[in-house]
């Protein structure tokens, strides 16, 4: 094949598969389309015009769905577990992450295969026993269980990730931070922690999204209870037998609204969190 | 990877102690750090995880022995009867087939499709920043988000029936979650929605760190853009391919329940129910805690299995492809 040939045929199959990601792009913008132009739309409009732009704009459609849902509480209640059980995540992983980071032998080899092994665990199957462990501790139907749960389910990501990022610190700094006399605390506080700061802020972007994120703990923990639900929990109270499906789709923008302003704000760190979760994992 | 044990290195020779009295003491001090004390300070995260992940794991097996009709009555101890009951249900066939339907058909189109697009967007093509930025929004969708979009995307009066109503394909339009036909068809497709963009962005970023100049070698050889993609990217991120099947399929296979559980309940029938929404449902509404348990087994089992097989399967490509 001569390098002519080959550039050509490059071209065709560079634009076929220029064609094909955009259909995909399209198939993925399509349902968000429909679902925020329903948000603004009655029952009878969403069925028989579902793609075309509402004739009313219904905008009442949000205010209902914020009182219907509770959404108010709901985000708050999400808030409040999303921060503190983060604050818990990052208080276990960092120096879990900073003594796996600085001390390499045999057991600290065999406490990051633990951290590992926990990506195999279905969360599902452990659902069970976890709701017996709550009832036992009393904390059913709290959010407090779910800020000391979520945590641990974030550990192995969390602690390998960090352990990775805190690698990256050169011996020779710790070496010259060591001699001037600092102990173990400062040289976390003040060589491995900010050296470590772009896989921290990773982590937090993260497991933020995931805690805000949850849907099925959620429900079976902390439960449907409109003081203590979140905004996940709480949004499919909308769906009933007479459901408005208006009303949903408000309900479901109004959810969705907090992660993507988070995402507007700092594209570029989440993507890096994300993607670097899952390169790491 | 420097480790850090060779903080444990002596000293350089302008670092003697005979030279520089002060400095030994320090040393002294640098190298009591070098003490495997250090690894005290996972203790509060390795009892953490051990009391939220590892427990409940462990209790599963327990529980898989026992017959308890709910949280609210008294487990007796029955051995291996689950096992038995589990084992002879028809429902629990009808869920390992729908499991494996669901990672035979999800897995394989995911992973090569996502690749093709992720090495797509690493060629930087026209508006690959909003392609990516949609490719990527289904990973900031939580799973109720997502139930509630297709809630109404797929129900009878939704938006695929409208749109098939609108092009004159009236014939085609169903029920898709209510009809067994459809069913798990439409959980697939949504999982597919959900993972390829997304995967696609995840690969493109580790497409990015392969170095241009092999890539640039492959074109002036004469290599077309498959033969590039394919013999020259794909084996050189193949250890990044694996981790992302693995990822995929253990995702697929254990956390399919909450869209289920959002969208069909199972149904029509047992048409949509997984292992893992049978784990759920077993639970929490036909209160069956040893069966469930025995299912939740039976899942980890699979999914150490499939995490072995795709280990031997992408490692043995890799041999092929050299």
């Amino acid at each position: 094949m001569t390098p002519p040939n080959a550039a050509r045929r490059g071209r065709a199959t560079g634009r076929l598969a220029g064609t094909l990601s955009w259909a995909y792009a399209l198939l993925l913008a399509a349902p968000l389309y429909y679902l925020v132009v329903s948000a603004l739309k009655t029952n009878i409009e969403i069925f028989t015009q579902p793609f075309s732009l509402p004739a009313d704009w219904l905008w009442e459609n949000f205010g209902t769905a914020w009182q219907t849902a509770d959404l108010g509480a709901a985000l708050l209640n999400s808030a409040l577990i999303s921060v503190v059980a983060i604050a818990v995540t990052l208080g276990l992983s960092v120096p879990a992450a900073y003594a796996l980071a600085y001390q390499d032998n045999r057991l600290s080899r065999l406490i990051t295969g633990v951290f590992s092994a926990g990506f195999l665990i279905p969360p599902f199957a452990a659902l069970i026993p976890t709701v017996i462990l709550a009832i036992e501790l009393g904390l059913f139907y709290t959010r407090e269980f779910q800020m000391l749960f979520l945590p641990a389910s974030a550990l192995p990501l969390s602690v390998l990730l960090l352990t990775q990022f805190m690698r990256t610190v050169p011996p020779a700094l710790v070496e010259s931070a060591a001699l001037d006399g600092a102990g173990h605390w400062r040289l976390l506080v003040s060589v491995y922690i900010p050296i470590a700061m772009p896989g921290i802020v990773s982590v937090t972007i993260l497991q933020l999204l995931t805690f805000w994120n949850e849907y099925l703990f959620s429900l079976t923990i902390t439960g449907t209870a409109a003081d203590v639900r979140t905004a996940q929990v709480a949004l499919p109270t909308l769906l009933s037998d007479a459901t408005d499906f208006g009303v949903l789709a408000a309900g479901t923008v109004l959810t969705l609204l907090p992660v993507y302003v988070a995402y507007t704000m700092s594209s570029r760190r989440m993507q890096e969190a994300l993607t670097a979760g899952a390169v790491k994992g | 990877m420097p480790s850090t044990s060779t903080l444990a290195r002596p000293a350089g020779p302008g670092d003697t102690a005979v030279a520089h009295p002060p400095r030994a003491n320090r040393r002294r001090r640098a190298n009591s750090l070098q003490s495997a004390r250090v690894l005290w300070l996972t203790v509060p995260s390795l009892l953490w995880f051990a009391a939220f992940a590892i427990g409940p794991l462990a209790a599963m097996f327990v529980i898989a022995t026992m017959r308890w009709k709910g949280l609210l009555y008294e487990p007796t101890y029955v051995g291996a009867e689950n096992i038995g009951r589990v084992l002879t249900d028809p429902t629990f066939h009808a869920a390992v087939r729908n499991s494996l339907i669901q990672v035979a058909v999800a897995v394989p189109i995911m992973i090569p499709l996502a690749f093709m697009l992720g090495y797509h967007l690493n060629t930087k093509p026209r508006g690959y920043r909003l392609l990516s930025v949609l490719y990527f929004s289904p990973g900031l969708i939580s799973i109720s988000i997502t139930g509630m979009i297709f809630y109404g995307v797929l129900s009878p009066n939704g938006g695929v029936n409208g749109l098939l109503r609108g092009i004159g394909a009236e014939s085609w339009a169903t029920p898709w979650l209510a009809d067994p036909g459809t069913a798990l068809a439409a959980l697939i497709a949504i999982d597919l929605w959900r993972g390829i963009g997304w995967t696609a962005v995840l690969f493109a970023a580790r497409l990015a760190s392969l170095p241009a100049d092999v890539i640039e070698a492959a074109q002036i050889d004469g290599a077309g853009r498959m033969r590039t993609m394919w013999q020259i990217a794909f084996p050189m991120t193949l250890d990044y391919v694996r981790t992302l099947t693995m990822l995929q399929f253990l995702w697929t296979l254990f956390t399919s329940a909450a869209l289920i559980l959002l969208l069909t309940k199972g149904g029509p029938g047992t048409s949509s129910t997984t292992l893992s929404y049978l784990v759920y449902a077993k639970a929490f509404s036909q209160r069956d805690l040893g069966y469930s348990q025995v299912v939740g087994v039976a899942l980890l089992i699979l999914g150490i299995g499939g995490m072995i097989l795709i280990r031997a399967l992408l490692r043995s490509s890799k041999e092929n492809t050299r």
